[in-house]
C-alpha cells in the first residue's frame, strides 16, 4: 500500500505504513484521537475521513449498548472496520471478503503500540496535541 | 486396474480443493451487507439497513470506501 504515510517518521505514520505491511487487503486506514481529532491518515485526503468516521463511531453508539470497540460494516464494495482501543480509534478500508479477526487483531496491536507513544509524548510534553485539526461534534 | 497411490493421493487433495472452492463461490454469492458494532462486555448488535443506526453505518461507511479509493 503506498502511501504518505510512509514518507513520514511520526508515530502514527509509522503505525499506519506497520498495518498497511501487516494486512496487504488494507486499502486505506485513519487513526484519531479520542476527541476525534485526526491524527493521520493515509492518502493526501486523511481529513476527509474525520467526518464520516465520525459518524460511524456515532451511530454505533447510538445502539446504547455501552462503549463502542469494534465495527464491522461489509458491503458489496467493501468492507469499512473500526476499532477503539486505549483512546485512539483507528478506522480502515478493505477489500471484500477480508478475514475480519485478522484485521481487527492488527488494528488493535498498532492502536496499543501507538497509545504508548502517544500518551507518554503527551505527558511529556502539552504542546504535542497543538495544531491538529479538531472534529466538531 | 488398481489406481497408483500417489493417483488417490491427488485425486483426493483435488477434491478438497474443488469442494474449497465451491464453497467460496457460494459464500460470496450469498454474503449479503451487513453492519455489526461490539461493545464493551462482550455485547454486540447487528444494525439493519433499514433502522436509524443502520442506514447512517453503511451511508459513513459508503464515504469512507469512496475516500479510500480516491486516491
Amino acid at each position: 500500500m503506498a502511501t504518505e504515510a510512509q514518507s513520514s517518521s511520526d508515530p502514527v505514520s509509522r503505525a499506519l505504513a506497520f498495518l498497511g505491511e501487516l494486512s496487504v487487503d488494507l486499502e486505506g486506514a485513519a487513526i484519531f484521537d479520542q476527541d476525534g481529532a485526526l491524527l493521520g491518515g493515509t492518502g493526501e485526503n486523511g481529513q476527509a475521513w474525520v467526518e464520516p468516521a465520525r459518524r460511524l463511531v456515532a451511530a454505533a453508539a447510538g445502539a446504547e449498548m455501552g462503549p463502542v470497540e469494534q465495527i464491522h460494516v461489509a458491503t458489496r464494495d467493501g468492507e469499512v472496520f473500526a476499532v477503539v482501543q486505549s483512546g485512539l480509534t483507528a478506522v480502515a478500508v478493505t477489500d471484500r471478503f477480508v478475514l475480519s479477526s485478522l484485521i481487527t487483531f492488527d488494528m488493535r496491536t498498532v492502536l496499543r503500540d501507538l497509545a504508548t507513544q502517544h500518551f507518554e509524548a503527551a505527558a511529556g510534553d502539552p504542546a504535542t496535541s497543538a495544531g491538529k485539526d479538531e472534529v466538531d461534534g | 486396474m488398481t489406481p497408483k497411490p500417489h493417483r488417490v493421493f491427488l485425486d483426493r487433495v483435488s477434491g478438497y480443493a474443488d469442494e474449497a472452492s465451491a464453497y467460496m463461490r457460494r459464500r460470496r454469492h450469498i454474503r449479503r451487507s451487513f453492519a455489526r458494532s461490539y461493545h464493551a462486555g462482550g455485547r454486540s448488535t447487528e444494525h439493519l439497513a433499514d433502522t436509524e443506526s443502520g442506514a447512517e453505518l453503511f451511508e459513513a461507511a459508503s464515504e469512507l470506501l469512496e475516500l479510500a479509493r480516491e486516491r
